[in-house]
């Protein structure tokens, strides 16, 4: 008998200690006092997910031409049985849900979206308000794209959907103010009847708005992107329940997560996997707790947490916008040699238009951090502007009445200049690492190929 | 307490700091330009004075040269220098952050000229690499002339420039013979040339410049260094003949430069081209039949010690600032007495 209860101890505490030390973001034990339910397992992030598909879809929506019903639906609309659009299954890479509903119910993009004011566009909008007004121009457009004002609608709500809900909902509530020790405690259950504490879903929405799958940490940064971009190879890789299928809850890869796959996949940074490793640990941390108030020491080290998340969050976006200020660049480059050659400028303003969306919608996401940038913010704006600088050297200068309005602006090599600016403000104020498209590359690569000093040879 | 871990760190660097000389084709003593030069040496010992190849061989390995006191202390210096260089490594101005700085300002002051460009119809990439390989050789070698006049023409550089004039006897290792202070003058130098080459480049031609380089080095450099150059410190007087000396300075130019003789004195400064030398009035040319005599008037054996060619320069400069001040002294006093 005594043997029996000792085994079931030790065993017990072996399987408290592997739940400890879980590297994947799942099974995490049910700790809420006097939980009644069928549940499992307590980590919740579905209605995250179902907002990360909402997003993929309004953004393949504009680029398609879709009507601004069509794109409302999804992204301001709560109706039941929206088909998702993206992702959805490829050949080599099948997915498991194919409406919004099967992941959550219920769910938009317009009631997370940042209420605080944006400075980067014309008009003192909101947030919220800045993308509505993008989505009823958006559809005014030949599939996202006005070469009028040289606005990319595609580019500029997807970036900014993700700066203006994902990122500022996880860094600027969830992992801010809700952290507070008497904000959803984690002595009690987060709602009625759920499954899991205050803390424990708090925890668990940020890491949902983050967009990684639930084994990134099994994953290298390549694994990770090719998920995102449902490559056959990366399929094996997603299915970690081995199901023969893709779950879009916790075995796809999302906004955030897939950029900094993508810059961490390069070698110098590991955005991903320092992200995900804090919000494990922190998940660990409260699970440790087990349905009691976290202590002080607790909260802290959970907020030490947080901030490691904050920061690297933060430093990811600084990257996309160094990466496309650098692309931006380059086809600033080309299209005056275009110009100055009277050739045909059609397919590198189209890309110069692409490029600054992502560039400008990225530098907006930043505002919505919750963080005041200062004259960070400031000189970003200023460089950047409304607009990009149009062919007439014009730039957006103002909203009236619901229009854009242009006024004579800066030359396209001045505006060039400026891109190497941005570059040189994301490094100084953000110290950006993995530093893709470098327009100083070229200095770094030619000072190691001259080798050092250091020999102190005579004449 | 001694921090071992730094210590082993310090030392495994040390160590390869050393090695890098022998293994790294932008050092002057690379092994394969050590090998060039020899071979260079031997066939000008046979052809043009007529040597057996075994006593050729026997008089560029003659002992006495090799393990003077002169050049014993050149190997001391040698090793000991590359820890002091390690620790005076931060002093050196970064290349990378004055290029980068230097890039930065010309985007505030000027907007780059669409003609540089090479992504559409301007110069191909290849021409810009010959272009920039071949100007930063010549610059740095413009540069290299003007502060090595400047070492024996300012008394307090001449003080540390000095150390590497006492050698007596000339191996290739002696071009390693140099105070640590004169190292980070080197240093300073190349970083503000090449850095502001560098940033000049990319601010013309965008991402599009590369070095032209063989075994690391610049191929110009790489050129020079294995026709010969390690032979510049050496007995062997090869000179080029009076046409091709006045364009480049061969090794029995360099020589003069070494020579005792005060005839000899302020000569050849250049390192690879002589055309700053007939510029600045000090291109020397060599007879394949000198006989030169190294080093300066009056070195002592003491001048071999280490610890005198790491501190003379200091108490050299001291002494004469201490005399400027006494004179001073006594020429107010002087005058206060009239």
């Amino acid at each position: 008998m005594n043997k029996t209860i000792l085994s079931i101890l030790v065993a017990t505490s072996v399987i408290l200690s592997a739940q400890t030390q879980a590297s994947v973001y799942a099974d995490f034990p049910i700790t809420v006092k006097g939980y009644a339910g069928d549940k499992t397992h307590s980590e919740s992030f579905a209605g995250q997910m179902a907002r990360h598909t909402l997003h993929n879809s309004v953004k393949q929506l504009v680029s398609t031409g879709a009507t601004f019903d069509q794109t409302s639906a999804y992204f301001s609309g709560k109706g039941e049985g929206r088909a998702i659009i993206n992702p959805v299954s490829k050949s080599g890479f099948t997915v498991l849900q194919i409406k919004v509903d099967e992941l959550s119910a219920g769910k938009n993009l317009a009631g997370k979206a940042y209420k605080g004011l944006i400075t980067g566009m014309p008009g003192n909008l909101t947030g919220a308000e800045l993308l509505q007004l993008m989505l009823e121009k958006a559809a005014e457009t030949d599939n996202g794209f006005d070469p009028l004002t040289g606005y990319d609608y595609t580019q500029l709500i997807s970036k900014f959907t993700m700066g203006a809900v994902f990122y500022n909902q996880a860094v600027d509530s969830y992992l801010d103010e809700k952290l507070a020790a008497d904000t959803k405690p984690n002595n009690k259950a987060y709602k009625e009847g759920a499954a899991y504490t205050g803390k424990e879903h708090v925890w668990d929405e940020a890491f949902g708005y983050f967009g990684a799958p639930a084994h990134t940490l099994d994953l290298t940064a390549n694994d990770v992107y090719l998920i995102a971009k449902q490559k056959p190879e990366g399929f094996a890789k997603a299915d970690y329940n081995g199901d023969g299928n893709v779950s879009l809850v916790n075995e796809m890869a999302y906004a955030h997560a897939y950029y900094a796959a993508g810059f961490d996949k390069g070698g110098k940074t590991a955005y991903l996997h320092t992200i995900v490793q804090a919000f494990v640990d922190g998940r660990n941390l409260i699970t440790a707790a087990n349905g009691e108030a976290l202590t002080d020491s607790e909260r802290s080290e959970l907020v030490a947490y947080a901030q490691v998340i904050k920061t690297q969050w933060q430093r990811l976006i600084a990257e996309a916008v160094f990466k496309y200020a650098g692309s931006v660049y380059g086809d600033l480059e080309r299209l005056e040699i275009i110009i100055e050659s009277n050739g045909d400028a059609v397919k590198a303003y189209r890309s110069y238009v692409k490029h600054w969306g992502e560039l400008k919608g990225f530098a907006l996401a930043l505002e919505a951090g919750g963080v005041n940038l200062g004259d960070t913010g400031v000189k970003l704006n200023r460089l950047l502007g409304y607009s990009p600088v149009l062919l007439g050297n014009t730039q957006v200068v103002a909203l009236v009445d619901g229009d854009f309005v242009q006024s004579p602006s800066i030359s396209l090599s001045e505006y060039r200049v400026h891109m190497i600016k941005i570059q040189k403000l994301m490094l100084d104020a953000f110290g950006v690492e993995a530093r893709s498209k470098d327009v100083t590359a070229n200095l770094t690569e030619l000072v190691g190929s001259l080798g050092d000093a250091l020999a102190a040879e005579n004449d | 307490m001694i921090d071992i871990a730094w210590v082993y760190e310090f030392a495994s660097q040390w160590f390869e700091q050393i090695i890098s000389l022998v293994t790294q084709g932008s050092k002057r003593v690379f092994v394969a330009y050590l090998v060039s030069a020899l071979v260079i040496a031997c066939a000008w010992l046979v052809w043009r004075r007529g040597l057996g190849i075994g006593v050729a061989i026997r008089h560029l390995f003659d002992p006495t040269l090799w393990w003077s006191k002169s050049s014993s202390a050149d190997y001391q210096l040698l090793v000991v220098n590359q820890a002091v260089m390690l620790v005076l490594k931060p002093l050196i101005l970064s290349k990378l952050a004055l290029a980068t700085v230097l890039f930065y300002g010309l985007n505030d002051l000027f907007i780059r000229p669409l003609w540089s460009s090479s992504s559409l119809g301007g110069l191909s990439a290849s021409t810009i690499a010959v272009f920039f390989t071949l100007t930063l050789f010549v610059v740095d070698d413009a540069s290299r002339y003007y502060l090595h006049r400047l070492m024996h023409r300012w008394p307090v550089l001449w003080a540390f420039h000095r150390v590497h004039h006492t050698a007596q006897t000339l191996t290739p290792f002696t071009v390693l013979r140099t105070h640590p202070i004169e190292g980070l003058l080197f240093g300073l130098r190349s970083a503000v040339v090449q850095g502001t080459l560098i940033a000049i480049f990319v601010f013309l031609f965008a991402n599009k410049v590369s070095l032209i380089t063989v075994l690391g080095a610049n191929v110009f450099t790489a050129i020079f260094n294995g026709l010969g150059a390690n032979l510049r410190h050496s007995h062997v007087s090869i000179c080029y003949g009076s046409r091709l000396e006045s364009w480049l300075i061969s090794p029995a130019q360099h020589q003069l430069h070494h020579s005792v003789e005060q005839h000899h004195w302020d000569c050849n400064y250049g390192a690879f081209i002589a055309l700053w030398d007939r510029m600045g009035n000090t291109l020397v040319k060599a007879s394949s039949e000198q006989q030169l005599i190294y080093g300066v008037p009056n070195v002592g054996p003491q001048e071999h010690t280490l610890s005198h060619l790491y501190w003379q320069p200091f108490v050299s400069v001291w002494r004469s600032f201490r005399h400027r001040i006494q004179i001073k002294t006594r020429i107010e006093t002087h005058e206060s007495n009239d």
